[in-house]
């Protein structure tokens, strides 16, 4: 099987967070990782080449920092890398970074895309299944399980509330992957040493450029909560607690 | 990172000159334990340029610098007030040099050396030397995927046997291999024992133009008393963010002392209090310094192995620097192995040319005058600055051609030869509790390290014997692992199976690579090894 592994390069979950100045995004002076869930995913990529052959191909778009995510994906035995390069590619919202996707790959032909459930940062978990509708393939998402079958897989989908879903889908077909579908393995030395001698492709942003429409979204302000919850303790004897207990209910929050 | 850059500067030099014979970098590894290059990284950080220009001249146009220093005080404190030094001693003009994250810096470091061609394993820890009859042949990483009874999960790794013809220790204060290799060959006789520090240091972002851009204020006195040695560093960087600190000598006498809480009661001081006024903690950490100075160094080469920077213990310790010093001995030992690499000869003889170039640098030039000053300081701050001043007049040499000194973690005394209350230390034994605004508790400050370990491994501080923690120790010294160490590492439980009622408790995953337990357990009974690799601080920024 061929598998095409999207991943994400985000800041690392406790990395000191501060706006940048218009107060659309963060600063970018901190530390990054691999998206949580990406990361299960190539997991899984490995795991199903392992058992049925074939090659896992990793691709991410970002700026040159992002080459870390494909870096650790090639030491952990990916065979080769896509890197969509460029400050453009940053801006982009979901249905254009799909877009991107699908135009960086329009030459090959996988059978299987996983992407991670969602992304540590923005969390909306769209490109992933944006980019089974632009390729016209069907989806599923908050995999758990995959297994090979005579027409084409059988996955488990992990529902609320402790049930699940199987679902028999054809190939090619694209999924999303569940954090703590598999458990990950390290990258081994010898796995370092050779990924710097694996194909890395870099892809410009002007080379995807035509694919890419307007912006469908747009972060218009972030900013950090104001807290507006405050704790009060009422004091004195029982009695007088409990009246303006009552007082503070009846008057000035007006639930009873 | 500058040992591994100047290697690979001599060999470009060498293959463009010799096309005919070239050297490869190919087998020349590099092992990070942090996750990504500088992420344990902690320091003030003021940065000497003196070697850097020698490293690589011209790279403040490139390197993350926040500012030249512009102006600098001294101070001492005393539990309200505050003298200012009408003039600043020589040692603390900082003129010249530069405010640094260190974190920032050595990350950049380390894109120079992977962009050079030198393959940096990061996540991946030192664990053992190897040796074979007398010579260091390599090493050992660490084990991963191993749980916390020590048995294999299913994504086990064994660690590799990496053979080398050369290891060259750049561990930091009390490295754990640098540790193994001393105590094997006993590289510590004949030199005074070493002492040092433990800074634990605060991040904060404060309202705009409290702090210039390059100011530095240096503090010594409160809270610290005339029994206890060490001061306060607050330095202005970029972005309104202020680097604050607090070193606190690894040799005071009293067990209850917590060097976490010496920072937060200085935080309370008037001065400091109004400086911080409004502002905001956002990033916590500790590292040890080794200050024992020039005759504490051992031996800096022997059969297969250099030891440089921090883990032999170049630090100037009357400028409280070393940065510049890790960086030029981190030279002079490629310069070693580059000679060895040409000649292909690895032997004693060669790798032990590293201890003349040192010995010939301005390495010594700079160590050798203040050889005594830290000595000075054993029988407190009065003492020390009557020696400091003589020595100041004597080219160093002062009362004595060598002063020596005792270990730090010998010189604390039982509970029951101090006073119950603590004395004049009352205010800095124990937990600090913290407000949550000014002054924090160690959990609190903890959580802002960024540390994190994988939770299911074996506890990587390893206690000998937990019987004399549980006994002995909860009478003589009353646990003073629950005080020193800044990150909470160690806990006092109750138990009913001890005849004290307590048990020692380890929260491995706290610990925030400071190595303070290492070294002033007053038993010697715990050993820092490191964890699975990639575990650990991440110091982003500081």
């Amino acid at each position: 099987m061929k598998i095409l592994v999207c991943m994400k390069q985000v800041p690392q979950k406790d990395a000191p967070l501060k706006l940048n100045e218009g107060g659309t995004w963060i600063r970018e002076d901190i530390s990054y990782e691999v998206n949580e869930p990406d990361a299960y995913a190539l997991e899984e990529a490995l795991r199903q080449r392992e058992k049925h052959g074939g090659e896992v191909v990793v691709i991410t778009s970002g700026p040159p920092r992002a080459q870390q995510v494909l870096r650790e994906a090639l030491a952990k035995g990916a065979d080769r890398a896509i890197h969509l390069e460029g400050d453009g590619f940053v801006t982009l919202d979901a249905f254009n970074t799909a877009k991107a996707f699908a135009a960086a790959i329009k030459d090959e032909s996988f059978d299987l895309i996983f992407t991670g459930l969602q992304s540590d940062d923005y969390g909306f978990a769209q490109t992933g299944v944006i980019l089974a509708e632009l390729l016209g393939w069907p989806h599923a998402t908050i995999i758990m399980q995959i297994e090979k079958s005579d027409s084409g897989i059988r996955v488990k989908r992990e529902l609320e509330a402790g049930f699940f879903q199987f679902v028999d889908m054809p190939l090619p077909a694209l999924l999303t992957i569940q954090s703590g579908i598999n458990k990950l393995r390290y990258a081994t030395l010898i796995g370092i040493k050779q990924a710097k001698n694996k194909p890395l492709k870099k892809v410009s942003f002007d080379e995807v450029k035509l694919a890419l429409g307007e912006n469908l979204q747009r972060i218009e302000k972030l900013y950090i909560p104001q807290k507006t919850k405050k704790t009060e303790v009422l004091q004195g004897p029982p009695g007088e607690i409990a009246k303006k207990l009552v007082d503070k209910l009846r008057n000035e929050l007006r639930v009873i | 990172m500058a040992c591994a850059l100047r290697l690979s500067q001599l060999i470009d030099d060498h293959n463009a000159k010799h096309p005919d014979a070239p050297l490869t970098k190919e087998n020349i590894y590099l092992l990070e334990k942090a996750r990504e290059v500088g992420a344990h990284c902690l320091s003030g950080a003021l940065l000497d340029p003196r070697s850097m220009r020698e490293l690589l001249p011209g790279f403040e146009k490139e390197a993350p610098l926040d500012a030249a220093v512009v102006k600098e005080a001294v101070y001492f404190l005393t539990r309200t007030g505050k003298l200012k030094f009408p003039i600043t001693p020589p040692a603390m003009r900082d003129h010249g040099n530069y405010v640094i994250s260190i974190n920032k810096f050595v990350k950049w470091l380390g894109s120079k050396v992977e962009e050079a061609g030198i393959t940096v394993f990061t996540g991946f820890a030192g664990s053992e030397l190897l040796f074979d009859s007398g010579r260091v042949v390599g090493v050992r990483t660490d084990d991963k995927g191993v749980d916390k009874n020590g048995e294999r999960k299913s994504n086990f790794e064994p660690g590799y046997d990496l053979k080398a013809k050369v290891v060259i220790l750049a561990e930091g204060t009390r490295g754990s291999l640098t540790k193994q290799l001393i105590g094997r060959f006993q590289l510590d006789k004949e030199r005074n024992p070493q002492t040092y520090g433990v800074g634990v240091k605060e991040l904060w972002e404060l309202p705009a133009g409290r702090v210039a851009l390059g100011e530095v204020i240096y503090t010594m006195g409160y809270p610290l008393t005339f029994h206890e040695y060490g001061g306060a560093w607050i330095y202005g960087a970029k972005d309104n963010l202020v680097s604050l600190g607090f070193v606190t000598g690894l040799d005071y006498r009293d067990p209850r002392l917590d060097p976490h809480r010496v920072l937060q009661e200085f935080k309370k001081h008037p001065f400091i209090a109004k400086l911080l006024e409004g502002g905001k903690m956002v990033r916590y950490g500790a590292k040890s310094l080794p200050y024992g100075g020039w005759w504490c160094i051992p031996p800096l080469a022997g059969d297969g192995w250099m030891v440089l920077g921090d883990s032999a213990g170049f630090l100037n310790s009357q400028r409280l620097k070393g940065i510049h010093l890790a960086i030029k001995s981190g030279m002079l030992a490629a310069e070693t192995a580059f000679d060895g690499m040409v000649k292909n000869d690895f032997s004693l003889g060669l790798l032990e040319t590293f201890q003349d170039r040192v010995e010939k640098s301005w390495i010594k030039t700079e160590l050798w005058p203040v050889r005594n000053f830290h000595q000075g300081f054993e029988s407190g701050l009065v003492a020390g600055a009557f020696h400091a001043g003589i020595q100041q007049f004597t080219g160093g040499r002062g009362l004595h051609a060598h002063y020596t000194n005792e270990a730090g973690h010998r010189r604390m005394e039982p509970l029951k030869r101090l006073p119950a209350d603590g004395g004049p230390e009352a205010y800095i034994i124990g937990p600090a509790k913290g407000d949550g605004k000014l002054t924090f508790d160690k959990l609190t400050d903890v959580y802002y390290s960024g540390t994190k370990h994988e939770e299911d491994q074996p506890a990587h501080l390893v206690i000998h014997d937990t019987n004399i923690c549980n006994e002995r120790c909860v009478t003589e010294y009353g646990n003073p692992c629950k005080n020193f160490c800044p990150a909470n590492v160690y806990e006092m439980v109750e138990a009913a199976d001890t005849p004290s009622g307590l048990q020692i408790h380890l929260n491995a995953s706290n610990c925030v690579h400071c190595k303070t337990c290492d070294i002033m357990d007053p038993y010697e009974i715990i050993t820092w090894v490191p964890p699975e690799g990639g575990g650990g601080p991440n110091y982003d920024g500081m």
